[in-house]
């Protein structure tokens, strides 16, 4: 532990120095958000918490706030289209919304849609939000204020992530129990894009080029398209031995991937998914829950060992620093713009 | 996930040292039948009494840590040191934990307190309720804790905005999803079954909350559906009790009641509403959330009699359901066939095998009665011991690979031992005539544990292994046969007994129960099982041809549907409740309960409870 202190504490030293977040540097325009669970593997619900939960902020990229609720079961938070100082959380209880950066809170879903765990919003009708449940997709057209179930055509519902194509309103891409599905028409159909024989754990758009999608899954390994999601092909190299918990571009560079996974580790690509880095050494374990990347800050790279502090690496895997906490799950690591 | 035992959090939050307490280390209760309708509402409010000045005691002056929430609860349930409560109160309401299991207690320490409680404490209490926000859980233990609690509580606080809510939602908007999900609860419940089904513990998850809106819901349908509710849940367990103690299958147990059957929480309200076994320690130690209003709750002496007074032996099946399935499964809510067989000496009970229940399932066993069961492993059953992502990511919503794991620390630890006695398999098909259970495995190469595990009690009085394959053995005034379907190996257990391994994925277990009465002697029972017809066939697949000490031919085939005397069984029919007790059909929302002439009916769909004595 006191080796943990020392480097938790060198990190910071280093930051202050701004190894991490260089003070001369533009301010970042966007926070990091955490969903961490801090109070170790054997927190149950009901249990009186040995540490503070939830969903933590980064201003400075230096230090965290707890914001909000200390819930040991937060899955991701995005930011609200219309307020800068909009979030929304995809938490236990529900699809959660606060108008002042956490200070209240309103739980948007009812009794009948529990433990969302995918949430977007559609760029191009930002009062539409979709959220996967595990029984399905709830889809609301008042920013959260109604929702509907909306899966016609989707077997085995559970759904765990959901992408929305920044170039057409209502073209969402959802990750299921059984595959990727497409719908078209703002959820009122879908139809199955390509099948996997289990869940489909995350699916993001390329910012560099809109037709190009990336998802991971549990047992099918990595999938890639280059016509907006119609049709996919298996990444080699990539394993599918056991769950593969996100796969994400990096904004700063056009064919640079991460992609982490249960003893999968880290993995990096630079050449757009052809070969596979395994980055993971510097890091405590294989069993990497989140992966991030700083849009703020070139070559910057978050991850969630399981169990471990939150590290930053300052060249995209190839040295890794315990940056926050001291044993954490971070079930999701994100940027929210600050405008 | 879930999430937790209710006992492991009552270790956490409710339990105080067991001090003495009167009935638990008491001797045992008379188990006379009480006639007298006011003699045996005497006897309750008694028990009542006893729970509620045990643990009223137990705060300690100047030592805040031993007054909790329970013991507030039980101070102002007794009307006594109401000011106390209040300071103590709003310390409390300063650093609120626990979720769902926070929420009812609060609840019922705010109805109890409202002509006691000083202002200041009842501000507490209300801002507590604005910035504090539970989990809501889920499992639907937690969401009928969770909405009954909020029910209440919105009830009381009408017409406030969403910033007064720890959810944001006003007070009209909670009332309604409160309201909404209890309901729904209820009809799901009663026209297809219970999805925690017949627990050992979380049976006292369900009885609170559903005696607190019995007590204090405003709106009379509500308040009538929550003592109907109360009623079924109680019918439901009484029926499968021997003596107290919940007996056969159950969706969910623990390794401790899984063996020890009587010390389960089920069997605190055995004590309570029946009168006829010890409470568990500490009164089940949420049970004081029960008591605290149980003044407000009488128990149908149908239900009474269904409990305590039976005539004979009878057989009584249920279909339940399994709890929500998430993944791994076309539907939403399986069929749960259950058959239980009691007699005055002993219970066999059982489900039809498979992944009913995560984690904690209890498929059969058979559970003899004993003068005092405290301590007492009066038990024996089979498992196929089994763990697995796939049955994990079928009933929750978590990621896969950390879980099995996990599991073992929140208070489920022999989850992935090849030892565990506790759960369900995907590889175990059961089947059960009267008294006899056939449970066939066929384990698939490279699944966790090819073999089956079997309990053999310290409180057997006898175990003989027979030459001719069968083990016999003796508990109380059963006699039980039982027969491994491959060769085998014993263990030793830690608490006691020993475990019989038997290493083979194509395997299975046959037991036959018998009362000793019925037999001259141990020999006359050894000659009569070793003279029934049997054909024991592993390969291909497991398969037997039984024909029981009932004179009933039963062929059970993995993978095939039983058939019992030349006709194969056909699950189809099978109603919500059927026996000489209880009989409901699926859907029909409405549940009759007989004991001789005495007879209430429960109707969710007119809300309506009928009773009558028949003629």
């Amino acid at each position: 532990m006191q080796t943990l202190k020392s480097k938790l504490f060198f990190a910071a030293w280093l930051a202050a120095l701004g190894g991490y977040a260089p003070l001369g540097a533009a301010a970042p325009k966007h926070d990091l958000y955490l969903s961490v669970l801090l109070s170790g593997q054997g927190q149950i619900m009901g249990g009186r918490a040995p540490a503070l939960s939830g969903v933590y902020r980064s201003t400075d990229r230096l230090k965290v706030e707890h914001v909000g609720f200390g819930h040991i079961r937060m899955f991701q938070v995005i930011g609200d289209p219309h307020s800068a100082d909009g979030l929304y959380l995809a938490a236990l209880n529900g699809v959660v919304h606060s108008k002042d950066r956490g200070k209240t809170w309103r739980i948007l879903t009812g009794w009948n849609m529990t433990e969302p765990k995918g949430l977007a919003i559609d760029p191009n009708a930002t009062d539409h939000i979709y959220a996967g449940l595990p029984d399905g997709i709830a889809v609301s057209r008042d920013r959260g204020a109604t929702w509907a179930r909306m899966n016609d055509g989707i077997r085995r519902s559970y759904t765990q992530t959901i992408t929305i194509d920044r170039t057409q309103a209502g073209r969402v891409l959802a990750g299921t129990e059984l595959g990727i599905y497409l719908t078209e028409d703002g959820a009122r159909t879908w139809r199955l894009v390509q099948p996997t024989s289990e869940t489909t754990y995350d699916l993001r758009q390329s910012p560099h080029d809109p037709k190009i999608f990336f998802a991971v899954t549990t047992s099918s390994g990595a999938l890639w398209s280059e016509d907006r999601g119609r049709t996919w092909r298996p990444i080699a190299g990539v394993p599918k031995k056991h769950t593969l918990h996100n796969g994400v571009f990096d904004p700063s560079a056009a064919r640079r991937l991460v992609l982490c996974g249960w003893d999968a580790g880290l993995l990096v690509s630079e050449d757009g998914g052809r070969t596979w880095l395994d980055r993971t050494a510097g890091l405590p374990n294989r069993q990497i829950w989140s992966v991030a990347v700083d849009p703020d800050q070139p070559g910057r790279l978050y991850a969630s060992p399981f169990q471990q502090p939150v590290y930053v690496s300052e060249d995209f895997g190839l040295t890794w620093n315990p940056a926050f906490f001291e044993k954490a799950t971070a079930f999701n690591l994100t940027f929210v713009p600050r405008s | 996930m879930k999430t937790l035992s209710c006992l492991a959090l009552a270790v956490v939050f409710s339990v105080p040292l067991a001090r003495a307490q009167p009935s638990f280390k008491g001797p045992m209760p008379d188990a006379t039948v009480i006639v007298d309708a006011s003699l045996r509402r005497a006897a309750y409010l008694s028990r009542v009494d006893e729970a509620l000045i045990w643990r009223a005691a137990m705060a300690k002056p100047g030592e805040p840590k031993t007054f909790g929430l329970g013991e507030i609860v039980s101070k102002l349930a007794r009307r006594e040191d109401a000011a106390a409560c209040s300071e103590r109160l709003i310390e409390l309401m300063k650093a609120p934990t626990g979720d769902m299991f926070w929420m009812f207690p609060v609840t019922a320490i705010y109805y109890l307190g409202r002509d006691q409680l000083t202002p200041e404490a009842k501000a507490a209490v209300r801002e507590a309720w604005r910035a504090y926000m539970p989990l809501r859980g889920d499992t639907e233990n937690h969401w009928a804790m969770y909405y009954s609690s909020l029910y209440l509580m919105a009830q009381q606080w009408p017409d406030e905005p969403g910033e007064r809510w720890f959810n944001g939602k006003s007070s009209q908007e909670n009332f309604a999803e409160s309201r909404d999900y209890l309901l729904h609860w209820m009809e799901l419940t009663t026209t297809i079954g219970q999805g925690e089904y017949d627990c050992t513990h979380y049976i006292g998850e369900y009885a609170i909350p559903l005696l607190h809106l019995a007590t204090w819901a405003r709106d009379p349908a509500m308040r009538q559906r929550g003592r109907m509710m109360l009623d079924y849940i109680f019918a439901d367990y009484a029926v499968e009790t021997l003596d107290g103690m919940y007996v056969g299958a159950h969706a969910r147990t623990d390794d401790t009641t899984l063996l020890e059957k009587w010390n389960g929480f089920s069997s605190f309200f055995g004590w309570l509403l029946l009168g006829n076994c010890p409470p568990t320690v500490s009164y089940g130690g949420w049970g004081i959330y029960f008591v605290a209003a149980a003044k407000n709750y009488e128990l149908p002496e149908v239900i009474y009699r269904i409990g305590t007074d039976r005539a004979g032996t009878y057989t009584h099946y249920e279909r339940k359901r399994t709890r929500h399935r998430w993944r791994n499964s076309d539907v939403r809510n399986a069929p749960v066939y259950k058959t239980t067989y009691i007699t005055k000496d002993y219970a066999v009970g059982s489900d039809q095998g498979g992944l009913l229940q995560p984690i904690q399932q209890h498929s059969w066993d058979v559970t003899w009665a004993v003068p005092d069961p405290r301590g007492v492993h009066n038990t024996i059953f089979s498992n196929q011991p089994h763990f697995s992502t796939h049955e994990l990511m079928m009933y929750f919503s978590e990621n896969p690979d950390f879980m099995p794991v996990t599991v073992t620390s929140q208070g489920k630890p022999t989850y992935i031992s090849e030892s565990k006695l506790l759960g369900g398999s995907p590889y175990e098909q059961i089947f059960q005539r009267d008294d006899t259970v056939i449970s066939l495995c066929h384990v698939p190469a490279g699944a966790n544990f090819e073999q089956v595990n079997g309990f053999f009690s310290k409180d057997l009085a006898r175990i003989e292994e027979d030459a001719s394959g069968w083990i016999f053995a003796q508990g109380g005034n059963a006699y039980i046969a039982y027969r491994p379907l491959a060769p085998y190996e014993w263990k030793p257990l830690e608490v006691g007994g020993k475990r019989l391994r038997s290493p083979h994925g194509k395997n299975g277990t046959i037991v036959q129960a018998a009362a000793v009465a019925e037999f001259k002697s141990w020999d006359d029972f050894k000659t009569a099982i070793r003279a029934l017809p049997l054909e024991i066939r592993l390969e291909p697949t497991p398969r037997v041809a039984f024909t029981t000490l009932r004179g009933k031919k039963l062929v059970c085939a993995f993978g095939a549907a039983p058939i019992v005397d030349g006709t194969t069984f056909d699950y189809s029919g099978w109603k919500l409740f059927a026996g000489p007790y209880l009989n409901a059909e699926v859907g029909s929302g409405k549940l009759t309960i007989t004991h001789g002439a005495l007879e209430r009916v429960l109707d969710f769909k007119t809300v309506t409870i009928t009773d009558r004595v028949k003629p």
